[in-house]
């Protein structure tokens, strides 16, 4: 994970969900300030996520189904969630956790800290982004290792073969069809599969 | 008044209209009576009280701008009041830019301090949680929620549902109304309670709200013997306004009721009614908003000024003698040691008491149950928080 770059920052572009109080605004200004595109939106039900990259959300309880179902319609994994919240309280808290916020502003809203929680919120959006693929490709490779196992001990059964050898079979066989080694295996498994089936079983 | 003085002025942030107005009226009434008294017993610091303040209208905005202009242009030495939770959160901010102090008299959700108020009403450990052990003991395990929309009552529920969980209690649904309900919004919230059966209600609505649902439940005909509406919030005022029949049976978790026996409180009720009719009740917000002005007076009496630092370090440092028993200011949180109480309403328009705590119970603003493992900051996201 990179440092996030200050110069970063004025390229995103910044919805914030909030009435066009003097939070609100106060909000919007240092935003302005810092460089950021952005845009001032109430009620939640008006935001439209594409192509935003950072949410400030102005939390309330008698709007919250409104924002929640209008930061679900964001695509995977969505934007970096700032609240913006007046009370410390449980249900609050668990409100901001509801909508994946990864940091909070808190009311009355002054210029300085909103600059300060944009860099921590957003490096550590990136960072659970990054950890999210990471986890995404591990568990593909994994799958991947597990199918080659399956298909080097169904070869080394049927023709008695050592697991290197067992190994350069498959490997010799996805080169020659021109695809990859997981796949052939898969294929392996596949055609065993299809060749144990007794006749009385069909 | 003996003094020539310049008068001390305190501002009132107290609602003559909105939904909530009742209840404030009362508060108003009782804090002007407490200035009465105090100004009788020869004023603060040798000097006359003196009382500003407009209708703030139960609206958060107006009583931020009434805050606003009473520190700007009153130059008020204290402010008094605030009922809802929201209506707080808009002047806190105001109190703090001035370095001015709020005197807070309504039991709320807790999780707050703030350097500039003192809180005198209860913190949920002194009403929720006396009000969940009686109510499991008394009537049964199944409870239907119902509050007003907005913060109060949500933070209130989150809480009342641990306890009620730790008692092996269930909560079968929950709902929100508007602040200032229609008729249909009461009907559905009757029709829903309707259709989970007899259950036991735990309502955390305000203001006019209170009393067209004390009304409802009354004309559905359900049994309050064994199915009563339970709060800490629905209190004398509001069930005066619903009338007695339709008000028996109800419970209320509070420090205070108009029929606590003890000789500070048969003066404080008798100097009320003399003062504000015979028939008018007195809720446990209204003792709050009389006692913390008394509390003023004393400290300031004591200080020998209305300086705010002054006043700040003096309060915790006495107990005084209020409606409901001694009670003092807690240094450390800044609300205040409470006689948590829970009561019944009989079919005379009376509360009659039926549990009390034996000493001043401290307040706990950011825990309210200690065996309570939710209480606990989990590890997991997914956990609730606390």
């Amino acid at each position: 994970m990179g440092w996030l770059r200050l110069k970063d920052l004025r390229d995103l572009s910044v919805a914030v969900i909030h009435p066009p109080d003097s939070d609100g605004k106060v909000i919007l200004a240092q935003l302005n300030r810092i460089g950021c595109r952005t845009d001032l939106i109430w009620p939640p039900a008006k935001f439209s996520p594409s192509g935003v990259d950072v949410v400030f959300a102005g939390l309330f309880f008698d709007s919250q189904k409104e924002l929640k179902s209008a930061l679900r319609k964001a695509e995977k994994p969505g934007p970096t969630i700032i609240g913006v919240v007046d009370y410390e309280n449980p249900a609050m808290l668990e409100l901001l956790l509801a909508i994946q916020a990864t940091a909070a502003i808190s009311k009355p809203v002054r210029s300085f800290g909103i600059l300060t929680n944009l860099v921590v919120a957003r490096t550590s959006w990136l960072q659970q982004v990054e950890a999210h693929d990471r986890i995404s490709k591990l568990e593909k490779k994994l799958a991947g290792q597990k199918t080659i196992t399956k298909a080097k001990s169904i070869l080394m059964d049927m023709h008695g073969l050592s697991e290197v050898d067992a190994h350069n079979t498959i490997r010799q066989q996805a080169m020659a069809k021109r695809t990859t080694i997981e796949e052939m295996a898969q294929a392996i498994i596949n055609a065993n599969d299809l060749l144990s089936v007794k006749p009385k079983d069909v | 008044m003996a003094s020539t003085e310049r008068p001390i002025t305190i501002g009132f942030l107290f609602s003559t209209s909105g939904v909530t107005s009742g209840v404030e009226s009362t508060q108003r009434q009782a804090a002007t009576l407490a200035v009465e008294e105090v100004n009788r017993q020869g004023g603060v610091v040798g000097r006359e009280l003196f009382i500003v303040g407009n209708d703030t209208g139960s609206d958060p905005k107006r009583f931020r701008a009434e805050a606003q202009r009473l520190l700007e242009e009153d130059r008020v030495d204290a402010l008094f009041g605030c009922y809802m939770s929201s209506s707080r959160k808009a002047v806190l901010p105001v109190i703090e830019s001035f370095g001015s102090t709020l005197f807070y008299p309504t039991h709320y959700e807790g999780f707050e301090y703030s350097s500039g108020c003192i809180y005198s009403g209860a913190a949920p450990n002194q009403n929720a949680r006396w009000l969940a052990d009686y109510v499991t003991e008394t009537y049964g395990d199944r409870y239907f929620f119902v509050g007003s929309n907005y913060v109060f009552p949500y933070e209130l529920n989150r809480i009342m549902r641990d306890l009620l969980s730790n008692r092996k209690a269930d909560v079968v649904d929950e709902v929100y109304i508007p602040l200032d309900p229609s008729a249909d919004d009461i009907e559905r919230v009757i029709s829903r309670i309707r259709a989970h059966g007899p259950v036991i209600v735990f309502s955390s609505i305000v203001g006019v709200g209170a009393v067209k649902f004390l009304q409802a439940y009354d004309r559905a005909g359900f049994d309050r013997r064994t199915y009563p509406i339970t709060s800490v919030t629905i209190g004398e005022p509001e069930m005066k306004a619903a009338g007695k029949e339709a008000s028996a049976g109800n419970v209320k978790a509070a420090p205070y009721f108009s029929s606590v026996r003890s000789l500070a409180n048969s003066r404080f009720v008798a100097a009320y009614r003399d003062r504000f009719g015979p028939d008018m009740p007195i809720c446990a917000d209204a003792e709050a908003a009389y006692f913390q002005v008394r509390l003023f007076a004393e400290a300031a009496n004591r200080a020998g000024t209305t300086d705010r630092d002054a006043l700040l370090r003096i309060l915790p440092t006495f107990s005084y003698e209020a409606p409901q028993g001694p009670v003092q200011v807690d240094e450390a949180t800044h609300h205040t040691a409470l006689w948590p109480r829970v009561a019944v309403m009989r079919d005379n328009g009376e509360f009659e008491i039926v549990r009390e705590a034996s000493a001043p119970v401290a307040p706990a603003p950011y825990l309210v149950e200690l065996d309570n493992p939710l209480d606990l900051p989990s590890a997991s996201m997914r956990a609730r928080v606390f």
